[in-house]
């Protein structure tokens, strides 16, 4: 038997980024994967100028049970550094991610900004597939036939 | 001896309201080196914008396009941390400039001491991103235009953070030596031990990752036993310093716990590896409680130029010294790993 596999899905507080982490999530459940849900502590969120996600964990159990997946098989993962970096990192141990995901676009990012685009960085540098999930994904996941 | 400094340029329109990094830190820097009197051991190096074919040595030309097009366009955030305006790009060539005018100034004189007062800092910034408050990395731009003159190059950086951008730069470049000591855990993530270099640089990467709440004791005695057999091997030519102040115990992004008379300390025994008078030159990077600015950079710049001036007493007692031989000992088994896969390769 091959283990599950594991999905990486990045979260910076965004809507954005919460829509990346449904369709993980749907995805997981379809696939029996494993989610990471990694969040990146920049330097003005370690010295709490801006966001810090402490809520985020009980926020994410929430959306994993309307999504269906079960949360013995949701990690929660704080790292330093940039989004994109951590989210690459994520590809190593400990979490080994055989899959990423990420939003289309950041918190506070302007649409068709291509400068500091994470998802762009992250597809380009990743050696293991991505995933972009776009805003305004239909009905916000994928359908399940799709899925399956 | 003389204190070369960048004139200073209106770096008011780099701000966003609330953020840390912010005008007011150039301000205070310039106000620092008045602290000294220096009179007219004061050289100010005029101003100038970097040239394209200057950045371009270590930054890719579609990130300078695209770091102009998003500024003109009027800017924003382009990550968690780093923000740009409409006159940012302008803003940050003359940063950019002003390393290498300082440099230009250093060698017409052959003697003193350069000091780069840039906004934005430059040390996270990568060579086709943005990241870490920084856009150009300023020292890595002065850095390569003496490589491109064959010089070798010692850069130490000891801003609590780790210097990502210098690194990945120069990882790969036998004629560069990157020495850095930053707080780990911590941003930006990178700066392990058995981060040493590119196959073509072994070794020339010195990280010395230390825990929140060292002081400068530990950085002290890191530095003499991690990097000073390294940099005497390395035998530079000239020293750049990646000066950032955010290690002071009073800085609100880190939790070192340096003092001013800390950072006098570092800056002698950086000078101790200056090859010939008029070859050392300090870049600021980070730093964001204006009055432990101040004092550090005071400090730093009359240590260097010999002259009496009170500092705080240097730190001591913080954790970290018991790891110095794990950190040696992850860096040379990086770098007989590589070495040893470099010998099977050219078999």
């Amino acid at each position: 038997m091959t283990s599950p596999l594991t999905i990486a899905v990045g979260y910076d507080g965004s809507s954005e980024s919460e829509m990346a982490i449904r369709w993980a999530l749907y995805m997981a459940v379809a696939t029996n994967a494993h989610v990471t849900v990694v969040h990146a502590t920049g330097l003005l969120e370690h010295a709490h100028i801006r966001f810090s996600p402490d809520a985020a964990p009980d926020a994410l159990l929430a959306i994993a049970r309307e999504c269906g997946f079960d949360a013995d098989h949701l990690y929660w993962v704080v790292n330093d550094g940039d989004a994109c970096s951590v989210l690459l990192r994520a590809e190593g141990p400990p979490i080994g991610a055989d899959m990423l995901v990420v939003g289309s676009r950041g918190h506070g990012k302007r649409p068709g900004i291509l400068l500091g685009s994470t998802s762009l960085e992250v597809a380009e540098h990743a050696t293991v597939p991505v995933v972009v999930v776009p805003p305004n994904i239909r009905g916000s996941v994928p359908p399940d036939d799709e899925v399956r | 001896m003389s204190l070369i400094v960048n004139e200073p340029y209106d770096d008011s329109g780099h701000e966003d309201p609330g953020h840390p990094e912010r005008p007011e830190r150039s301000s205070v820097a310039m106000a620092a080196v008045t602290d000294l009197h220096l009179g007219s051991d004061l050289v100010i190096a005029t101003a100038r914008a970097a040239t394209r074919a200057e950045l371009i040595r270590v930054h890719s030309g579609n990130y300078l396009d695209e770091l102009g097009a998003f500024c003109y366009g009027g800017g924003g955030d382009i990550d968690q941390d780093t923000y740009a305006t409409l006159d940012s790009w302008s803003i940050a060539v003359l940063a950019a400039g002003g390393g290498l005018a300082v440099i230009e100034e250093l060698q017409r004189r052959g003697d003193g001491v350069g000091f780069v007062v840039t906004r934005p800092p430059g040390h996270h910034a990568l060579a086709d991103r943005a990241m870490g408050f920084c856009l150009l990395n300023n020292v890595a731009i002065a850095a390569a235009g003496l490589l491109a003159q064959g010089e070798r190059v010692l850069i130490v950086d000891w801003d609590v953070h780790h210097g990502n951008g210098t690194e990945q730069i120069f990882w790969d470049e036998p004629n560069v030596l990157y020495v850095s000591t930053h707080q780990w855990p911590l941003f930006p993530g990178s700066g392990s031990a058995s981060e040493v270099g590119g196959r073509h640089a072994i070794g020339r990467n010195v990280n010395i990752p230390l825990p929140p709440g060292a002081t400068g004791d530990v950085i002290l005695r890191a530095l003499k036993e991690i990097a000073a057999p390294t940099i005497k091997e390395f035998d530079p030519t000239w020293v750049l310093v990646s000066a950032g102040f955010d290690a002071h115990r009073a800085d609100p992004m880190a939790e070192f716990q340096l003092t001013s008379g800390d950072f006098a300390l570092a800056a002698s025994w950086v000078a101790e590896f200056v090859p010939h008078p008029g070859r050392l030159s300090l870049f600021l990077e980070g730093g964001y409680d204006l009055d432990a600015l101040r004092s550090s950079i005071c400090a730093t710049l009359s240590s260097l130029l010999g002259r009496n001036q009170d500092s705080e007493d240097p730190s001591s007692g913080g954790p970290g010294m018991d790891g110095l031989v794990q950190i040696q000992d992850a860096r040379k088994a990086a770098i007989d790993m590589l070495q040893r896969a470099d010998k099977e390769d050219d078999q």
